[in-house]
């Protein structure tokens, strides 16, 4: 794992480093890369620039001196020498000269002497080309001195005028300040980069700008790059030749750190050129800011990448080091479960092997003494109790497998919760009694004892609980169970169920307490090897009650004892519950307990019955004393069996003693009364009634007394019900059976019809008038037809009361019987022997039950 | 002979007939009538003709009668022939048909032996 994970690490680390490099590098050569294109870029952009700003200058200049050059032909053409006098001559040029800027005239002799008509005489700087030109009759300028230092620029335009010496000239020469020339073409400004000079073939200027102050510009360039200690002989020479040529040159002088472009254009109607300069200095120096600044936006670019590729690492790292400690933790949970499993298979192995043991030793030592009954006998105790036994730990194992292949389902029917708890006290009972343990059952504030839940499933939660209980604490310890209910979060449809098993047995460690749901866990000490069981319990139940969406919780102390506490919302039952009123009696309920005396009173105030209650048996003589003052009499009282300061067989004594034999005594108990019922009755006791004291309970006990013939009888007739009137039909092959039933029956003052078969008894509903018959009782196996397939073709009639109740009755009492009558369309089943008073609560109900839906 | 003295010859629970028919009439009425019931013959005729089916159902029926009068041998052994028979013929069914013959000849034994005395 670890192993895993550093060499996980190792491999992200040297991808990261990696990565990192490769950006850097990538970045860094984008920079050198992208600063050495703009400065070709510059270049490119300064040749061209340079051309065209070359030709643009030479052109100006043409037009220029054009321009000039055409005035002063005007002046030829306007006054032809022989116009006028000499003098007025003179005056008309030199006006006119004037107006049009000229800084002077002059006539220009064949020889090369000027004879001037206004201004000073220039003097040329290299007169022979010029005068040249003009004997030949051409337009053209020339640089002069005029002698004070600054520089004229001469026209010179054919003319022949007498001149003062009367001869006749070649040309008249107008000059311009070299000023106006170089501020006309702009060859030099302060806001410009570039700057320009025009110069002879020989490098002299005609006019110089910039920063130039020799008179030679070839001088210039020299000095230029010798004091960088080169040479500039080779661009000198490459310029001459270009002039020579009179083609234009352009090139890019290089003084070690500062670069510029020189570009050579010849000028027309010259002998001059113009040369333009244009220094990199301040371009180079925005280039280079320019390079810096995409430089640093291209580390910081750099940096924001690798800081996110940090960042984005770090997090996927930590991601990973979760994931890695979620699969460690999964995998540890996996070998935990697994060894569990493994445990908990050698252990059953090996709590399977004890019974089955004793069922093959016995099995052998009864097979050894086949004749001796006795014997034999005994070993068929035993094998019965080990099969048992063995048969308890698979079902526990096969439900346990059911459920952890997610195949327990909850059967959802009608509960009376009442039943369940009668149910688990009669079960809870005999082991109650073998073990001499206190068994107390409470319940209080049952709003509805009728509700929708799985009742098997219900059930084993209990007896699991209650088995737990039971098994967990020793002899003469304290078992209870609680119920109550109360309001339930999930709404009004629904009623939050308590139910609280206590007990003052072992209790259990924390250790074990945190493990008790889970599978296969099961307390392997010393304190606890000999309790039998798979150790599956607990977790069933857990599961069960989750999937019923309830909760289960367990407090316990090592020792104390424990408590299982289950919370359920269960549905109210649809069907409302039977409407029970009992007279206005006034009765003394006497228990030790106040809670039970607070939930009976509520309970027996709500079928219409006031009550007081006493917690002891003094109290209570106490207050049937009052009464006997008053003479208003309890008419029935509910006595505990165990009350402090007396049993409850010596307070019915003493009751009988001092207040005669007239009120009935019911005997409050939870446990089997068969043992003490001789006693209690030769004591005076009427009856019994057993915890829990559902609201049904004691108005099914106390109902008998309504009628004063009922109560001398209470505990054979008490819950037998009143069918006069009622049509039965009973499907029975057996006459005797027949007649049995026909003869407990008719007591019930019903009026029976047989059907021997079957088919006789879909015959003979099918003949019935609609609603003849209330009910039908269905024997299962009849010759003919069977009671599944009449009961089939009776729900299949078309009649609109062929949904009649109908109860099965069979010598077979399996749950895959019940539930194939179930299926078959039955609404009930009783075991054989018929039981009078089971036959009687069903029948009372179905019946009614149909009544309030019709 | 008392009927609670035909129950112990029989092999019956006399306190449970009585709990469920609630008088000692009516318990010596059905037993009576015990000696009339053709069950047992139609299982010794099923059985004969090897119609486990029939001979189920009348099994079944005895089982059903020793029930409803407490009758607790014949009904054990009667129940786990009908059990054997449950699913067709099994191989025990011969051995438990011997066994409830017997039973089944021990009650009658035990009720003609009551009718004798009370008639007499």
């Amino acid at each position: 794992m670890k192993k895993r994970l550093s060499s996980a690490s190792r491999f992200l680390t040297v991808s990261l480093a990696l990565v990192l490099l490769l950006t850097v590098c990538i970045f860094s050569f984008l920079a050198v890369f992208m600063s050495r294109k703009s400065t070709e870029t510059i270049s490119d952009v300064g040749t061209t620039y340079m051309t065209g700003m070359g030709e643009k200058t030479t052109q100006h200049f043409e037009t220029t001196i054009q321009l000039r050059l055409s005035q002063v032909e005007a002046l030829v053409s306007g006054f032809q020498p022989g116009d006028a006098l000499p003098e007025v001559l003179r005056e008309e040029l030199a006006f006119n000269a004037q107006t049009r800027g000229f800084e002077s005239l002059a006539f220009y002799s064949p020889t090369g002497e000027f004879d001037m008509i206004y201004g000073d005489e220039p003097l040329l700087a290299d007169p022979e080309p010029f005068l040249r030109s003009m004997n030949n009759g051409e337009s053209k300028v020339a640089v002069a001195d005029t002698g004070h230092g600054e520089k004229d620029i001469l026209l010179g335009v054919s003319a022949e005028y007498r001149m003062a010496d009367g001869t006749i000239c070649t040309a008249l020469v107008a000059s311009l300040p070299a000023s106006y020339i170089a501020d006309t073409l702009s060859l030099y400004s302060e806001t410009s980069l570039v700057y320009c000079h025009i110069i002879r073939r020989d490098g002299t200027f005609v006019i110089r700008s910039g920063g130039a102050f020799r008179e030679n510009y070839f001088d210039r360039i020299q000095a230029l790059f010798e004091e960088q200690g080169k040479s500039g002989d080779q661009y000198i020479r490459e310029l001459e030749a270009a002039m020579d040529s009179g083609e234009d040159y352009s090139t890019l002088l290089n003084f070690g750190n500062e670069r510029r472009h020189l570009q050579c254009n010849k000028l027309p109607y010259s002998e001059w050129f113009l040369v333009t300069v244009l220094p990199y200095g301040e371009l180079d120096q925005a280039v280079s800011d320019l390079s810096r600044t995409w430089l640093y936006l291209v580390f910081l670019g750099c940096a924001v990448v690798l800081t996110a590729l940090l960042v984005v690492f770090l997090q996927y790292s930590n991601i990973l080091k979760e994931q890695m400690a979620e699969l460690e933790k999964t995998r540890k949970e996996a070998v935990h479960a697994n060894k569990a499993k493994s445990e908990f298979l050698s252990n059953m192995s090996h709590d399977i092997r004890t019974p089955m043991n004793a069922i093959v030793g016995m099995t052998a030592i009864a097979t050894a003494n086949i004749d001796d009954k006795q014997q034999v006998q005994n070993c068929l105790k035993k094998i019965t109790l080990s099969s048992r036994h063995l048969l308890g730990l698979i079902n526990d194992v096969l439900d346990m497998s059911k459920i952890e292949s997610g195949k327990l389902t909850l059967n959802m029917d009608l509960v009376s919760l009442r039943e369940v708890m009668d149910s688990i006290v009669s079960i809870a009972q005999p082991q109650v009694r073998s073990k001499h343990q206190q068994f107390d059952i409470f319940i209080h504030d049952i709003s509805t004892e009728n509700v929708c839940c799985d009742s098997v499933r219900l059930n084993q939660v209990l007896l699991n609980l209650l088995g737990n209980a039971l098994k967990f604490t020793p002899e003469g310890g304290r078992i209870q169970v609680a119920l109550y209910e109360e309001e339930s979060p999930k709404g009004g449809e629904f009623v939050r169920t308590h139910i609280v098993v206590t007990d003052n047995g072992i209790g259990m460690s924390q250790e074990i307490k945190d493990k008790i749901f889970e599978s296969f866990v099961r307390e392997d000490s010393a304190r606890v090897r000999r309790t039998e069981g798979s150790g599956l319990g607990m977790a069933i139940t857990k599961y069960i009650v989750d999937t019923m969406g309830g909760t289960i919780e367990v407090e316990s102390e090592l020792g104390q004892g424990s408590e299982f506490h289950v919370t359920l919302d269960l549905q109210r039952a649809e069907t409302p519950e039977e409407d029970m009123i009992l007279p206005e009696w006034n009765i003394l309920v006497v228990d030790d307990d106040q809670q039970l005396c607070e939930s009976t009173t509520a309970s027996l105030k709500s079928i219409g019955v006031k009550a007081d209650w006493a917690l002891t048996a003094e109290g209570a003589l106490e207050m049937l004393e009052h009464r006997a003052q008053i003479r208003d009499h309890y008419q029935i009282i509910l006595l505990d069996w165990k009350l402090p300061d007396m049993d409850g067989i010596t307070a019915a004594k003493e009751i009988r003693r001092r207040f005669g034999d007239e009120t009935p005594i019911m005997l409050i108990s939870a446990y089997d009364w068969s043992e003490i019922e001789t006693e209690a009755k030769e004591a005076g006791i009427t009856g019994f009634i057993s915890k829990p004291l559902f609201r049904s309970t004691l108005f099914y006990g106390l109902k008998p007394f309504v009628n004063e013939a009922g109560a001398e009888e209470p505990h054979h007739e008490e819950l037998l019900g009143d069918f006069t009137g009622c049509h039965v039909l009973l499907a029975e092959d057996n006459d005797l059976n027949w007649e049995i039933a026909s003869e407990l029956l008719s007591d019930l003052g019903m009026e029976l019809d047989w059907a021997e078969n079957g088919k006789i008894c879909v015959d003979k509903f099918s003949a019935s008038p609609v609603g003849f018959y209330d009910a039908v009782l269905m024997d299962l196996r009849m010759p003919v037809m069977t009671g599944y397939e009449a009961t089939a073709a009776i729900r299949e009639l078309d009649r609109p009361d062929r949904d009649i109740p109908i109860i099965a009755m069979t010598a077979d009492a399996f749950s895959e019987d019940i539930k194939k009558c179930l299926d078959a369309g039955m609404n009930a089943h009783v075991a054989k022997p018929i039981d009078i008073r089971e036959i009687s609560r069903l029948l009372e109900r179905l019946i009614k039950e149909r009544h309030c839906n019709t | 002979m008392t009927l609670k003295d035909c129950y112990a010859a029989m092999g019956g629970n006399y306190e449970d007939a009585i709990g469920r028919l609630r008088s000692e009439r009516l318990v010596q009425k059905f037993v009576l009538k015990f000696l009339d019931d053709g069950s047992y013959d139609l299982l010794c005729r099923s059985l004969e003709e090897k119609n486990y089916e029939e001979a189920f159902r009348a099994a079944h029926t005895i089982k059903g009668v020793c029930q409803n009068l407490s009758i607790d041998k014949l009904q054990a052994s009667s129940s786990r022939l009908c059990e054997a028979l449950r699913n067709g013929y099994t191989p025990e069914a011969d051995a438990l048909a011997e066994e409830t013959a017997e039973d089944y000849r021990q009650t009658v034994a035990a009720i003609r032996a009551f009718q004798e005395a009370s008639v007499g």
